[in-house]
């Protein structure tokens, strides 16, 4: 992993191998200890891959982008940018899992990879802008205007994360409404419930991994001027 | 009762796999250039 052995990097590789370990558990929680769903079969243990890339992808990664942003524009912090560029990196990365379970879950239960139902469209439209604002940032070769600009971007497109979770409510739709992030409550057995938390647990733990990482990264080639 | 579908099971861990190890390893490669890149312009 490199050649630095500073704090930072052992830090850095214990919470790499914490996330590999919850990962693991995450693993035999929704493939061997939670139950076989009555209605969908087996099939529904994708949502256990599913709804813990799109938590993290909209509720943390892009969150954080939409405060990263405000405070570099805000301070002028290279800092706040930095994470800024890590965390809607590691989203789209997240973003484009949760997409692609979601159609593979699809097929089996609804009968077709995709539809343009409003959540669908929507996960896809927030997707398509934060690829948008990682090509604006590699296509602007003076790194305060690129910062400045995708700043701004950042800010809008995690916006659009209102839309994503509002859309099942406001237009009639395939998708269903989420089991978890709705007030009152929960509308899954506690078995499964935990089975989705541990693998929220460890997405989010890969998250920081990773963010993290690739903010150390952006630090070094910014340093490199590479 | 339906069906499993344990194909489609398969072919979405297997995606993730290889999407957030295809990732990881990218990451990891570009430190190894910036390692290789320090090193070159240590005196």
């Amino acid at each position: 992993m490199g050649c630095h052995v500073g704090a930072p990097h052992v830090m850095s590789r214990a919470l790499g191998w914490l996330a590999v370990l919850v990962l693991g558990a995450g693993l035999v929680m929704g493939l061997g200890v939670a139950p076989r769903e009555v209605i969908q079969g087996n099939v529904q243990r994708i949502m256990y891959l599913h709804v813990p890339a799109v938590i993290v992808a909209q509720y943390v990664a892009f969150a954080i982008v939409f405060m990263a942003s405000i405070v570099y524009l805000w301070r002028r912090s290279e800092t706040a940018d930095a994470v800024a560029h890590a965390s809607a990196e590691v989203g789209v990365v997240f973003m484009g899992v949760a997409i692609a379970t979601g159609a593979i879950w699809g097929k089996p239960t609804w009968g077709t990879w995709w539809t343009w139902d409003a959540r669908l469209t929507s996960a896809a439209v927030l997707f398509v802008m934060f690829l948008g604002y990682l090509l604006l940032r590699g296509m602007i070769e003076d790194r305060e205007r690129a910062a400045r600009y995708s700043a701004v971007v950042g800010i809008f497109a995690s916006l659009n994360v209102v839309f994503v979770h509002f859309s099942v409510y406001w237009w009639r739709t395939l998708h269903q409404p989420p089991s978890l992030l709705r007030p009152g409550p929960a509308t899954v057995s506690p078995s499964i419930r935990w089975a989705l938390l541990v693998n929220i647990v460890a997405f989010a733990l890969l998250y920081v991994y990773l963010v993290t990482k690739r903010v150390r990264l952006l630090r070094r080639e910014a340093e490199l001027g590479a | 009762m339906s069906a499993d579908y344990w194909g489609f099971v398969a072919a979405a861990y297997g995606l993730a796999v290889v999407v957030l190890g295809g990732y990881w390893r990218a990451l990891v490669r570009r430190e190894r250039r910036l390692d290789s890149l320090a090193q070159r312009r240590t005196p």
